[in-house]
């Protein structure tokens, strides 16, 4: 029987992202793209997120309201950990929402969309996912343009600008909409075998140490 | 006098705008340095410019040589006391993976671009601001295609 000790344990775990009125939302796309600006934009000023240096993340907790409930989202955000060009698995663990971010100066942002996008459909075959063409303020004649991956993928397409905040509040609010939805319709098969998976290894009382359960027990202590 | 402008470049230490020209009335090339004082880090290069180009002592000398031209050359002295390296011609931006640079460098090219970043930046402070604005784009039909797509044999790697 998993104690005090068991469920806290289990705490950070990400279980949390079980609750009705929790959502988590990841940040996908390469170095430079502009995603740190995109929340820092959505958030305004002096707003101080939690960096855990040790896994290369950066989470931005943020509260709304959405039908007269609060709703609690987790940004995650990639802080480095793209340069490796392939996320930890725990990242994209119980994500209910992906942000997708290119730079629509840079080529090589957007070809390297479909390799962030296969990474995430490996992990997370069904959540929502928003791509975003980031930084049309450079140059507004992308917004005439037609980005093939979206529509080829049957994704929506954000043409947003951090600096001069085109769409950014948008996008996230919409984001969180697509989370919440899927969460209440959610039928994914993945969130079934994991929550099975889950439960076995709660029976297995706080013995069970695979290399996830150390990590995310030590992100708990950050987190603290 | 009249004083044709060759080229024109920096010195470091102390900061100075050198000028290769050639005196029209002697056909003699000559050099003159104008030291560029009371510069900082922080300061204001197209201003700086403007002040160089049109002081009483160096316009004369100037007037072969473009504002922006001084104004990069002011960039390059700025860049310098920040730190920063000397742009060197780049690789086309849009092919480099950023990904694969080291965390100085990556620095470095995050501060080039924040560089744009600040300059399109529309602030809380700012009387135009609005917190959550919407711009609509035309639908997608509407849209031309993009050239980036046009190699997408790529996928097939």
């Amino acid at each position: 029987m998993a104690g005090d000790d068991g469920g806290s344990l289990f705490d950070f775990d990400q279980a949390t992202y079980d609750a009705d009125e929790k959502v988590k939302i990841i940040c996908l796309g390469d170095s430079a793209v502009g995603k740190s600006k995109l929340m820092e934009r959505f958030l305004m000023d002096g707003y101080r997120p939690q960096q855990l240096s040790t896994y290369a993340l950066t989470l931005y907790k943020y509260s709304t309201t959405i039908d007269g409930k609060t709703v609690l989202v987790d940004f995650w955000d990639t802080a480095g950990q793209e340069r490796f060009q392939s996320m930890h698995p725990s990242y994209y663990h119980k994500a209910h929402a992906c942000i997708m971010v290119f730079d629509v100066q840079r080529k090589i942002t957007y070809k390297n969309l479909t390799n962030w996008y296969r990474e995430l459909r490996e992990y997370r075959p069904e959540i929502p996912c928003i791509v975003v063409a980031n930084k049309i303020d450079a140059d507004m004649k992308v917004t005439q343009r037609n980005f093939n991956f979206a529509k080829k993928q049957g994704l929506p397409l954000y043409y947003v600008s951090a600096a001069d905040g085109t769409n950014v509040v948008k996008l996230f609010k919409d984001a969180i909409k697509l989370a919440m939805s899927y969460k209440q319709n959610s039928s994914d098969f993945m969130d079934e075998v994991l929550q099975e998976l889950e439960n076995f290894e709660l029976e297995k009382k706080e013995g069970t140490s695979d290399k996830e359960d150390d990590l995310l027990q030590e992100m708990d202590q950050q987190l603290a | 006098m009249s004083y044709v402008a060759k080229r024109c470049g920096v010195k470091f230490s102390p900061p100075a705008i050198v000028l290769i020209y050639e005196d029209a009335d002697t056909g003699k090339m000559r050099q003159r340095i104008m030291p560029v004082r009371n510069f900082s880090k922080f300061s204001d290069c197209s201003r700086a410019a403007e002040r160089l180009k049109n002081s009483l002592r160096h316009s004369p000398y100037l007037e072969g040589v473009s504002q922006e031209q001084l104004e990069r050359l002011h960039t390059v002295l700025r860049d310098h006391l920040l730190g920063r390296p000397l742009l060197t011609p780049r690789p086309d931006p849009g092919d480099e993976d950023l990904n694969k640079l080291e965390d100085e460098e990556l620095a470095c090219r995050k501060a080039q671009m924040d560089e744009l970043f600040e300059r399109n930046r529309r602030r809380e402070e700012d009387p135009d601001f609005v917190y959550d604005l919407e711009v609509e784009f035309p639908e997608s039909d509407a849209r031309e295609p993009c050239s980036w797509d046009e190699d997408e044999s790529d996928d097939a790697f």
